[in-house]
């Protein structure tokens, strides 16, 4: 028997990846063996850094995970302050960027309408996602630079993939022809 | 004020039943090794920082706790004991004739996420084999993790049996930048496709290697997999891996244990002191492994003597979450005795061998 974790509701609405971008603690149901596949999106599963397998791209719910600034802003630096105040929901994606490109960062933490942080003052950049940037454009904003491409991927356990092969993999191979179907059409 | 009323996090503290079903399992696992003529080494909990970034690599150095002793030495809690015992292997036990096995069970601190029911400080127990016959060493050890289970009931276990070897012998010949076989090395750990598919067009490589890394992933399973990846390469080292991991294929399947073994070609993790042969052991819905090892040839030689050496440990905090007959653990049984005036009868029990319990 598999045991396999969805969003509620995913498979019925057209906005599946909303959902499994709605559902941060996803991964951890399938690390923890709860579950022993699961969907969520490639943001959720940098962020958690859950340790597990991602053998498919499901290819739907496609975004991007990017900086993003005032119209007009060209880098991912706000003021000419040494420190960039950054408002987010993925502190630790946003954390390890910074750091690489050595710039002192000040990470908001919020958990949702992170695009009205740079109107009111409170942060200089955000690190979101963007499905078609349309949001950002209502606030003024606009991408500044992409960090990560995201789209759903399946999650397996990867105890579940030794202890379940034949039929985690016979999964496997189902969704991957449906993802190739969908695809080519 | 918090040091009196809170623990700090990573700690646990195991009491009655918990606490005997810890011995319990140690007993059982003890008793495997000791069957097989290991030994048993009681290793120092601290040691020289370097000790533990030689065996471990830069990797996971932040999860080492580190502390100064009053001459200023950079000193380590224990991360892991095989680089413990492979520097008393090459140093105080220099002469010892060869092969060394040797046997521990003791707490390792890692500053790590807790999880999968282990927290900072965990137990380990688990075995070494110093200058032992590479094929033979390999066989021998994996046999000994077999019948710990075994001995301990569980009954769907499941050891994931990679090659470092067979990756190494592919990627040598690609000639790549150490930071892009470290990238393909962690899209293969996950395997995952698209990401694999991305990395590839980056790379200057051919089709014909390209389509090698593309069947890494999907190289798991039986003897069947071994017939597949041979198709794929020519370079001896990975070659001999593969000629290796059917050798013990086929042990297994004369003593009837292959469906406890899975080839895993795709089976690359772990830290980077692995030199052969790797494997996880996973049992059934419990998410993490409950063991690991493999091969460590170059690691005594960071100590001074060139040794080969193979070994794995358990993970008791979390073997400790399945439920086998072996480890649940009733309450003992205990006669109850009137405290006063019952230390004659106490003392006639205890005397026979028998639990008392002195009620007040």
């Amino acid at each position: 028997m598999l045991v396999i974790a969805l969003c509620k509701g995913r498979y019925l609405e057209p906005s599946l990846s909303m959902l499994s971008r709605a559902n941060i603690r996803f991964p951890d149901y399938v690390e923890y063996g709860a579950a022993d596949v699961g969907v969520a999106g490639r943001d959720v599963i940098m962020e958690s850094r859950a340790d597990l397998l991602q053998p498919l791209d499901l290819n739907f719910g496609h975004c991007r995970i990017a900086v993003a600034g005032p119209e007009g802003a060209h880098s991912i630096n706000g003021s000419d302050h040494p420190t960039v105040r950054v408002a987010t929901k993925y502190p630790r994606i946003t954390l390890d960027y910074y750091n690489t490109r050595g710039i002192p960062v000040e990470i908001i933490a919020l958990s949702g309408s992170i695009e009205l942080a740079p109107l009111i003052g409170l942060a200089d950049r955000i690190v979101d996602l963007v499905e078609t940037g349309r949001t950002l454009k209502e606030n003024g904003l606009e991408i500044v630079e992409i960090i990560a491409e995201s789209s759903a991927r399946l999650l397996v356990n990867r105890a579940g993939y030794q202890t379940k092969r034949e039929e985690v993999l016979g999964m496997i191979h189902a969704l991957e022809k449906v993802v190739q179907c969908e695809s080519s059409i | 004020m918090k040091a009196f009323t809170q623990i700090p996090p990573g700690t646990q503290i195991l009491i009655g039943r918990a606490a005997r079903r810890r011995r319990v399992l140690e007993r059982v696992i003890c008793s495997v090794f000791e069957g097989w003529s290991y030994e048993e080494i009681i290793p120092p909990i601290f040691d020289y920082y370097d000790v533990f970034i030689k065996g471990m690599g830069t990797g996971p150095e932040e999860q080492i706790y580190r502390f100064i002793d009053r001459e200023g030495n950079i000193l380590a809690l224990r991360p892991e004991f095989t680089s413990l015992v492979a520097k008393t292997v090459a140093t105080r036990l220099a002469s010892a004739p060869r092969p060394i096995r040797l046997f521990y069970s003791g707490e390792v601190l890692r500053f790590e996420k807790p999880k999968g029911g282990r927290q900072r400080e965990f137990a380990q127990i688990g075995i070494e084999h110093y200058g032992g016959i590479g094929k033979t060493s390999d066989v021998e050890v994996l046999l000994i993790a077999v019948e710990a289970f075994q001995r301990l009931g569980v009954p769907a276990f499941q050891i994931n049996l990679g090659s470092v070897d067979f990756f190494g012998g592919i990627v040598d010949r690609m000639e790549l930048p150490a930071g892009q076989i470290g990238e393909l090395k962690d899209i293969l750990n996950v395997k995952d496709q698209s990401g694999l598919e991305a990395l590839l067009e980056t790379l200057p490589l051919g089709d014909r290697r390209k389509e090698i890394l593309r069947a890494i992933p999907h190289l798991t399973g039986g003897r069947a997999i071994i017939e597949e990846a041979r198709q794929l390469v020519r370079n001896p080292r990975s070659v001999e891996a593969l000629d290796h991991l059917e050798h013990i294929y086929s042990i297994f399947e004369r003593f009837d244990l292959a469906q406890h073994l899975t080839i895993d070609l795709g089976e690359i993790r772990g830290f980077d002191y692995y030199t052969g042969i790797l494997f996880r052991a996973y049992v059934r819905d419990l998410g993490f492994e409950v063991a690991s090892g493999g091969r460590y040839d170059g690691l005594p030689s960071a100590f001074g003597e060139d040794l080969p050496a193979v070994g794995f440990s358990f993970s008791l905090d979390r073997l400790e979450q399945m439920v086998t007959p072996a480890l649940s653990m009733p309450d003992p049984d205990a006669i109850s005795i009137d405290a006063d005036n019952g230390f004659e009868q106490a003392l006639q029990h205890r005397r026979l061998g028998k639990a008392v319990k002195l009620c007040l």
